[in-house]
């Protein structure tokens, strides 16, 4: 199941989803992303291959088409239970998850609308969005307001638990089938599956400001609001030495506040980029993330850009370090063994090459396209898990909870990407 | 769950917004830079999120290893050439 996390975070980008540049030129990209990580334990680690594929056209003076499509191939090692011994539970699995996308824009001559949709489909997940935007540009061009809406109609295969409840629960095993024709059509298998709603609205207002020849600064707001299954219906927790399918709030709202700024350096032909973002949610998890990034001009087609990125967050409230769920049971009625809500420290580190080709005095570049862009990226991710509960209390530790601990550099990221305009 | 908590918090997020557009506001009218200076606006390096692919990646990315998804900005910005 590669699921809800990539679907709320995925809502929330398609609800910033750019405005196509209607009466640019059309265009074909194309990415391929690689994500490879360490996992503990006999089963290997975690590879992750995601193609993206999207063509947009003019459709006239005024009017813009755009499709896409995506995929995730996900295989390597999970952990079933939720214990101070992950690694005794890792299983392999692997899973595939498609998704399309289209949409229509229409642009003045200070504003663009969007309006698009989507859908996601997996083994266990069906997912379909719509989304709306708008953006305008203020007098003198130099302040530009985005607003934008997105909600998703989701589904997800579930055990059919019946009446059970809290602590009898069961999780699914991986063997169950779950009935899927299409997108459209889920159905439930009495006894064994049934598909439960998960609906998400995002919303976001962007204000983008030119404060200088060279100075331009964004503010951000986001706000988005889950409601329904939102557990992984895999994940057991060990409470109190039973092991139940995980329990988490049926509603879940959020909210972040992006603030970025890019310097453009004219006697370096180059441009330094800084972000803060601070986040929280009704969950009890709060965060903030930190990123700065220098792109620097090599020549007429090289363009190379560093960057670095903190992040830190706390945990939800009814997260508890392994060895306390087990000991002293739930907090409340919820219990979960999932790492994004566990406090933890997050740092990137990378780079990015590109080559620019655009055409000069009508020659075309490599005989057929206006601009081509080949772009080259590799991102190192470390990983720091940080407890949750008093340590001195805890003699098992947290160095054994999830299949990732204790591992200092535990993911990369390879993209390899090709853009053109013609 | 603890929406008031939540609602504190979402506030202080909105009172920052505020203050920022507030900032902004005042700092530039419409002529902050008039359209013969926005060359290097305009240079690629000056948009934010200008690769869409990049930045859905990242997201997916993260979203897999944070609990803190979502509004990590939007693309475009720069030389208002829209």
């Amino acid at each position: 199941m590669i699921r809800a996390a990539h679907i709320a975070g995925l809502a929330g980008l398609a609800a910033l989803a750019p405005a196509m540049p209607v009466g640019a030129d059309d265009r074909i990209d194309l990415t391929t992303t690689w994500y490879l990580e360490r996992r503990r334990g006999p089963e290997g680690g975690l590879s992750v291959v995601h193609p993206q594929l999207d063509l947009e056209l003019d459709a006239g003076e005024s009017v813009a088409v755009a499709a896409g499509y995506s995929a995730d191939v996900v295989s390597g090692a999970t952990t079933s239970v939720y214990s101070v011994d992950a690694v005794s539970s890792a299983t392999k699995f692997d899973d595939v998850r498609h998704e399309a996308h289209a949409s229509l824009a229409i642009k003045g001559s200070r504003s663009a609308l969007s309006i698009g949709g989507g859908a996601a489909v997996e083994r266990d997940y069906a997912s379909i969005n719509l989304a709306v935007r708008g953006n305008v540009d203020l007098p003198g061009k130099n302040t530009n307001l985005a607003l934008s809406y997105n909600h998703h109609f989701d589904q997800v295969c579930d055990r059919d638990n019946g009446i059970l409840s809290g602590l009898e629960r069961r999780a699914l095993t991986g063997f169950e089938r779950c009935d899927l024709s299409s997108v459209l059509r889920v159905q439930d298998r009495p006894g064994e599956t049934i598909w439960r709603d998960l609906r998400i609205d995002t919303a976001q207002a962007t204000l983008t400001q030119n404060l200088s020849p060279t100075l331009v600064v964004q503010a951000g707001l986001f706000g988005q609001v889950l409601r329904g299954f939102q557990a992984n219906p895999y994940r057991r927790v060990r409470v109190s030495g039973v092991e139940p399918q995980e329990s988490v709030p049926d509603v879940r709202g959020r909210a972040a506040l992006l603030l970025q700024a890019n310097r453009f350096l004219t006697g370096l032909r180059a441009a330094v980029h800084g972000s803060a973002r601070g986040y929280s949610d009704t969950w009890g998890v709060s965060s903030l993330a930190l990123e700065m990034a220098y792109s620097q001009y090599a020549g007429d087609a090289l363009l190379l850009r560093v960057r670095g990125r903190v992040y830190q967050q706390s945990e939800a409230k009814f997260f508890k370090d392994a060895f306390f769920y087990d000991t002293e049971g739930p907090a409340g009625e919820y219990f979960t063994g999932d790492r994004e809500l566990a406090p933890i420290r997050n740092v990137l580190a990378g780079a990015k090459l590109s080559y620019i080709g655009i055409d000069e005095e009508g020659e075309s570049v490599w005989g057929l396209f206006d601009e081509v862009r080949l772009d080259l990226k590799a991102d190192v991710l470390l990983l720091d898990e940080l407890p949750a509960d008093t340590e001195s209390d805890n003699p098992a530790g947290i160095g054994g909870q999830f299949l990732s601990s204790g591992q200092l550099i535990d993911a990369l990221v390879l993209q390899l990407a090709l853009h053109t305009a013609f | 769950m603890d929406w008031r908590s939540f609602s504190k918090r979402a506030r202080g997020l909105l009172s920052g917004a505020a203050a920022l557009g507030l900032l902004a506001g005042a700092g530039c009218g419409r002529f902050a830079v008039r359209p013969s200076e926005k060359e290097h606006l305009a240079d690629r390096t000056m948009r934010f999120d200008a690769d869409p692919h990049e930045a859905a990646a990242d997201e997916h990315v993260l979203a897999n290893r944070e609990g803190a998804t979502g509004g990590r900005g939007t693309s475009g910005g720069g030389c208002g050439c829209n």
